[in-house]
């Protein structure tokens, strides 16, 4: 019992500590699929769960790269802007696709901040979204 | 003979002191040196301007943001938000001398011209710390208005300037800590930069730098690219980091206009100058790095990687 009050009491401090800060938070995911990487940056670009709730800021097509603010306000995150990058594999066939986030936790103001929205809650959120978007990319390109 | 040894000894001394000014950059090792705040690994990455590397890695608090250089004291203040403190690290040597604890998150700091004080932006509380430096604690403190983000010192009306993101404002205070001007800004002033009558600020959401001049207090909107975050000027130019663009709009202050854009890294957010080399530094926060520039025609000397989400905010050169 003393065991777990005291880390209790260790987890309630450590997330006081981190759950301080106006900091804008990142998560960074990729993953490798076998096809070129025209193929793949064709994919990414049409890739259509985007449009209805992303702002697509620019393409660029020279360095594969696609840069979005996200419109939908109901996750608990804020300022939600990323891009999604195609680089060359290992060869030929093989591509990387990486997707970055950059966004910040809802609650800005003083602490006490209120439960499920501080920066923990808000990296979790939007590293689901990132997992599961570069895992339908891979679905969708394996389906092709 | 005695006069025979005086005059060796006076040799000696002054070939001594000779080689020690010659040599002086080399026994004080006094290199051009910037401090980037990595925020996502709790370090401060020491890069080398001449030879344009990393030199050391320096562990401070968590969540490393703000920052402000004491050149004659040979210090640089950190400002940890993720533990509420500030590092202080010794120039000379790149330690850690002094841990100053606050209880709030320090967003932002700039020293006073004489280097006796450092002003700290309470986030939180809405409030400006004042640290006495060679007490190294907070001495005094006043309220200002909503979220304070940037501060910075005007030398030439002895003005501390303060953007004010919730509140869309930027106030002016004289050197008593009293507010002589509250002006309007865009939307989400964050970083602010003065030189001579001038202060400018950056307004993240709505793409502009806001020109106050500083003397009868009219001002001009200036559009730059996506989401601005903090600026400089140098000599006719002003150069804006745009944080979604990835890139620098360079205005002409005479006609206060964008002229052209320069790409950075990913997600550039803070610069500074190194006055000597005619150097600017890009911190990129996404790319973890810092791009470093030729002044003279902007462009690109060398990309560094430094640590994990590079961001320093402030002044970060030693000059």
């Amino acid at each position: 019992m003393r065991k777990f009050i005291l880390t209790l009491l260790a987890l309630t401090f450590s997330m006081s500590i981190f759950a301080h800060g106006p900091t804008p938070q990142k998560v960074q995911e990729s993953i490798t699929v076998s096809v070129t990487p025209a193929k793949a940056w064709s994919t990414v670009k049409d890739f259509s769960s985007f449009k209805k709730i992303m702002k697509i800021r620019s393409f660029d097509d020279e360095i594969m790269k696609i840069k979005y603010e996200m419109l939908k306000k109901d996750g608990p995150f804020s300022d939600y802007n990323a891009y999604i990058i195609v680089k060359k594999g290992a060869n030929d066939n093989e591509s990387v696709i990486q997707w970055t986030a950059r966004f910040y936790r809802i609650y800005k103001l003083n602490p006490p901040i209120p439960e499920g929205q501080d920066d923990a809650t808000a990296k979790a959120a939007v590293k689901k979204i990132v997992e599961s978007g570069l895992a339908n990319l891979k679905k969708s390109l394996a389906s092709k | 003979m005695n006069s025979y040894n005086t005059k060796i000894t006076l040799i000696i001394l002054l070939s001594f002191f000779l080689s020690l000014i010659y040599f002086y950059d080399d026994f004080f090792e006094i290199h051009p040196k910037a401090y980037i705040t990595n925020q996502g690994d709790n370090t401060v990455s020491v890069v080398d301007l001449n030879a344009l590397e990393v030199i050391k890695t320096i562990k401070v608090g968590i969540a490393p943001l703000g920052i402000t250089i004491l050149k004659e004291k040979n210090l640089s203040f950190i400002g940890n938000v993720g533990t509420d403190d500030i590092s202080v690290i010794n120039t000379r040597t790149d330690q850690i001398i002094k841990t100053i604890k606050l209880n709030t998150a320090p967003l932002s700091l700039t020293s006073s011209p004489d280097e006796t004080k450092v002003y700290v932006t309470d986030w939180f509380k809405n409030n400006i710390l004042i640290i006495s430096v060679k007490e190294m604690k907070v001495i005094d403190s006043f309220k200002v208005g909503k979220t304070p983000s940037g501060v910075i010192f005007n030398e030439k009306y002895n003005y501390l300037i303060v953007t004010n993101r919730d509140s869309n404002s930027v106030e002016i205070y004289n050197k008593n800590n009293n507010l002589i001007k509250k002006l309007e800004t865009g939307k989400h002033p964050f970083g602010v930069y003065t030189k001579g009558k001038y202060a400018y600020t950056a307004n993240v959401y709505d793409d502009t730098v806001t020109v106050i001049d500083l003397e009868n207090w009219s001002s001009k909107v200036i559009k730059v690219g996506a989401h601005p975050y903090n600026m400089l000027t140098h000599n006719n130019l002003g150069i804006v980091t745009n944080t979604i663009d990835d890139s620098l709009s360079i205005i002409d202050l005479k006609i206060n206009k964008e002229i052209k854009t320069i790409n950075t890294g990913e997600t550039p957010e803070n610069l500074d100058i190194h006055q000597k080399l005619n150097m600017l530094v890009v911190t990129n926060w996404g790319s973890d790095s810092i791009s470093v520039y030729d002044l003279k025609n902007l462009t690109l000397i060398k990309e560094i990687k430094t640590g994990a989400q590079s961001r320093s905010f402030g002044d970060f050169i030693l000059q």
